[in-house]
């Protein structure tokens, strides 16, 4: 045990959104939280163990604001510890380092490929694509042409183009700074994910009639 | 009873415009294009001059598809026209993949989060050459 002081003293601590761990490892203090803390006591805070992983854990663990909290008024019971921000914090056990099979990769690509040229030729079908570009060539030149390459060939590269601009992305290479929509979709969807895992991992978070 | 039945036509059609029309610019608010485009541009200020392309689009379109003009203009107008419908259509259905969630869902489940750059350019060459072949090799066969 660890005697503070004369005074009371307060620590803030931050629960991390998300953190990383192996299998079989510790969770410190620091690694959970962000802490604030005079300086004799920072050292031994930041050491102090929460939570060791098992086996029994499987990818996802869910720490409590209030669990931490107790084990620090455990070690050290004169402190008074103030939490900020999140109630809880993410821990996802990485057993080893995911690596993407290129196989599995190339077949989504073809996959991917393949949908979406079907999608769009069933998309032309599905209103008109065609009847309507004769009818523009028609309007415009006063002729007709029952293959107006002149204006499909821009119009299928256009649809690339478009596409592009939309998600602001030629491979690596962004045209602008700002994050596209498709990145901002990935955080909302890793948000809602982790939301979930939050309050359904934790079973401190709900309480039922029958208790179980 | 004549006046009646062309007030009655009136009414129906009017009515069906309008009902047309809101539903345009509803798919249009939904997808985010305009938005979109002002973000890329930088162009916030001038979204009411986009409204009323958008608005002036479909009149015009309306117009052609009733009117049956012909301009007699040279085929070459044809190109920047063509680029700018496929563009247009490129980011409807950009904005559909996008409302309907695939990309993140589908990185996720094959883990590739840092590769969903090229899995877009999968979606992006599929659109072109799809769209290529069909025009060029597909239709009256």
């Amino acid at each position: 045990m660890w005697e503070v002081s004369a005074m009371e003293k307060t620590v803030y601590i931050r629960l991390r959104h998300r953190l990383q761990v192996r299998p079989d490892g510790i969770i410190l203090l620091k690694d959970i939280a962000q802490v604030i803390a005079d300086e004799d006591i920072y050292e031994p805070l930041c050491k102090l163990a929460l939570y060791r992983v098992t086996d029994n854990d499987r990818n996802i663990v869910v720490i409590d604001v209030m669990k931490v909290i107790r084990a620090i008024t455990k070690t050290f019971p004169k402190l008074e510890v103030q939490s900020i921000g999140p109630a809880q914090a993410i821990v996802e056990v990485v057993t080893k380092k995911r690596k993407v099979s290129l196989p599995l990769f190339l077949l989504v690509w073809f996959l991917l490929f393949i949908g979406a040229a079907l999608a769009i030729m069933n998309f032309h079908e599905d209103v008109s694509m065609q009847a309507v570009q004769l009818r523009i060539y028609t309007i415009i030149t006063g002729e007709v042409d029952s293959k107006p390459l002149i204006f499909q060939i821009p119009y299928s590269i256009g649809l690339g183009l478009g596409m592009i601009i939309f998600f602001n992305h030629v491979f690596k290479k962004r045209l602008n700074e700002e994050p596209s929509p498709l990145e901002v979709e990935m955080f909302n969807y890793q948000l809602d994910l982790d939301n979930y895992v939050a309050l359904h991992e934790n079973k401190e978070s709900m309480k039922r009639i029958d208790d179980n | 009873m004549m006046t009646i039945n062309v007030v009655l036509v009136m009414i129906i059609g009017f009515a069906g415009g309008l009902a047309v029309g809101s539903g345009f610019v509803a798919f249009l608010a939904v997808l985010g294009i305009i938005p979109r485009l002002t973000q890329l541009t930088k162009t916030m200020k001038m979204i009411h001059h986009y409204e009323a392309a958008v608005v002036f689009g479909a009149l015009a379109g309306g117009l052609a598809s009733l009117w049956n003009p012909v301009l007699f203009f040279t085929p070459y107008i044809l190109i920047p026209l063509g680029l700018a419908a496929g563009v247009f259509v490129g980011m409807l259905a950009a904005a559909l993949t996008e409302v309907l969630n695939v990309f993140p869902i589908l990185a996720k489940r094959i883990g590739v989060d840092g590769k969903i750059a090229i899995l877009l350019m999968a979606f992006v060459f599929g659109k072109v050459i799809g769209s290529l072949f069909q025009w060029i090799y597909f239709v009256n066969r």
